[in-house]
């Protein structure tokens, strides 16, 4: 089959490689229909997740119709037509039992190695570097799904492939860092980042309830969709004046917003000079150091007592954490890669009953072949791009 | 040098001493290197503690001990391994696969990942998995 694969820094290609097998009893194969570009490959094009092997194929949001399965899959058949969760989820494990699906306590094959890093293994995650399991992605024409009766949700109607392929992460990830605020309804929540995980984010305040939602980025086309599409009162663009913390005071009368949302992660861009100029540095010298400045900002802005919830992706360590504004003012934290599984079926109903199109997200549509060209529109930002979904 | 290394499984404390007793099941290698194995229900519904101590570390003194160290070999981390599939099979019923690790999880692989890519026919029956 084709698959976008990894060949080092800032390099992908499309290239043929085996067809994906059964493994084991509770495997599922998925011809692939839809395929999504994420901010997290960034993460992993851009050199800045460690543990990347030449010819690994990327992709963690995919859907499809499934063509094979192991012996002991009993919910999914052959034709079913599946959208697959990003993290990798056993189903049986005390974390998944409490639906924290992805710290999932079996499904990485290389806990070893996440145990070096992060203190503990987290789940296996499809097409995500070989601290998390070394599982091939869905930038592909198939995928091997394992534990297939506990992550895929099948869809019953037919809603496009564009309206439902989000559930496999970004919306149910916006979602989770929404849910995360605790909103009751009257709340002024600040999204940094306006990049399709933000723009989730938003839409679900709003679902949620909060009375205002200020949505920060540079780029003004993002902005514009967060405003047009997704919901945002107000926004900031930082390319215009970069303080944001003051912005986000003088929009909050002072108080600060209840709650914000890192939706930027550790690529962040800007900040204060000097800081901005030691993190660049030092990520260049891969001293294993995550660029905070969005989590610093929203870390500085919130008002006491509020929530900083965090959807961001970070991978290494962070130089000059606000640790004295952290807790001085009382704040919480709140992260995670999302525990996509836990929100499938009601973000499915949210979407089959109108209440939201996921698709407004959806700016290039390209083949598979053109995967490269797509990984470079979407991490330049060129032509408007806020989302590429592929073709296999 | 005493080393120890642990795992919580989601079962009853009885239900894991006589699965760890099953031939199908029972993790071989640590009865070649001598390890002590305890069990203690976890609080609450947390299952139950598989605690290990291993008496000695690598064979073979401080050369052997450094030559096992660099190929990714130490009893403890191949301990680990065991615990953890031990782990896997009693809670999902199989060895959890990756194609970067398609053994499941082995110390061995940890510098040695195949790419992300699928299998080969003839790495298929290598690996345990066809
Ligand atoms: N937690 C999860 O489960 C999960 C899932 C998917 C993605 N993510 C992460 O979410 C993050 C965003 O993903 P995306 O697909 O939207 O990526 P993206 O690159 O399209 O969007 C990031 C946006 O942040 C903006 N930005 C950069 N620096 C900023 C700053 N200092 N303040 C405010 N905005 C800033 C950028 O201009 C860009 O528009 C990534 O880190 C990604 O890895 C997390
Ligand atoms: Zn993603
Ligand atoms: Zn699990």
């Amino acid at each position: 089959m084709r698959a976008n694969v990894w060949s080092g820094r800032n390099t992908v290609q499309v290239e043929n490689v085996p067809d994906p097998k059964i493994l084991n009893d509770r495997d599922a194969i998925v011809k692939i229909t839809s395929t999504a570009i994420c901010g997290s490959d960034l993460h992993l094009y851009d050199g800045y997740v460690p543990t990347m092997e030449r010819g690994d194929i990327l992709g963690h949001e995919f859907m499809g119709e499934v063509v094979e399965v192991g012996k002991g899959v009993g919910k999914l058949h052959v034709g079913d037509r599946v959208v697959v969760p990003f993290p990798i989820a056993c189903g049986d494990c005390w974390a998944c039992r409490h639906e924290l699906y992805s710290v999932c306590e079996n499904s990485n094959p290389n806990a070893g190695m996440a145990e070096k890093m992060f203190g503990h293994s987290t789940a296996g995650i499809f097409g995500y570097s070989h601290l998390t399991g070394g599982y091939a992605g869905g930038q592909a024409e198939y995928a091997r799904v394992p534990f297939a009766d506990v992550g895929p949700i099948k869809i019953e109607d037919d809603l496009p492939d564009e309206q439902v392929l989000f559930l496999s992460d970004i919306f149910p990830t916006g979602y989770m860092g929404a849910e995360f605020c605790e909103i009751q309804g009257g709340e002024v929540i600040a999204v940094f980042g306006a990049g399709p995980v933000g723009q989730f984010a938003i839409a679900s305040a709003v679902m949620l309830g909060a009375e205002r939602i200020i949505a920060i980025d540079q780029y003004a086309y993002r902005l514009d969709m967060a405003r047009n599409k997704a919901g945002a009162t107000d926004v900031i663009n930082f390319a215009e004046d970069p303080d944001i913390v003051e912005q986000l005071k003088e929009l909050t009368g002072g108080r600060g917003p209840d709650a914000v949302i890192d939706a930027v992660g550790m690529e962040a861009a800007h900040g204060h000079g000097v800081v901005h100029a030691v993190d660049r540095v030092k990520q260049a010298a891969r001293s294993e150091s995550d660029r905070g400045h969005a989590l610093r900002d929203a870390i500085l802005a919130c008002r006491p007592g509020g929530i900083v919830s965090v959807i961001g992706v970070y991978g290494g360590l962070l130089d000059k954490f606000p640790s004295g504004a952290f807790m001085n003012k009382g704040l919480t934290m709140k992260s995670g890669q999302c525990h996509v599984q836990r929100y499938l079926a009601p973000l499915y109903e949210h979407i089959r009953n109108g209440d939201i199109d996921p698709s407004f997200v959806v700016t290039h549509r390209l083949p598979l072949g053109e995967a490269p060209n797509g990984y470079e529109t979407f991490k330049h930002k060129q032509d408007e791009c806020v989302k590429v979904v592929l073709k296999p | 040098m005493k080393l120890h290394a642990a795992i919580t499984v989601l079962r009853p404390r009885d239900e894991v001493q006589r699965l760890w007793q099953d031939p199908a099941l029972h993790p071989r290698y640590l009865d070649e290197i001598d390890a002590r194995v305890t069990f203690d229900p976890a609080p609450g519904d947390r299952g139950t503690e598989i605690h290990v101590t291993l008496e000695h570390d690598a064979p073979g003194g401080k050369v052997g001990k450094a030559v096992a160290k660099v190929r990714g070999a130490m009893p403890r981390a191949k301990a680990m391994d065991e615990l953890r599939r031990f782990k896997q099979r009693v809670e999902t019923g199989v060895i959890v696969r990756s194609d970067g690790s398609p053994e499941g999880e082995r110390a061995e692989r940890k510098l040695d990942q195949r790419p992300a890519q699928p299998l080969h026919e003839n790495e298929l029956a290598e690996a345990g998995a066809s």
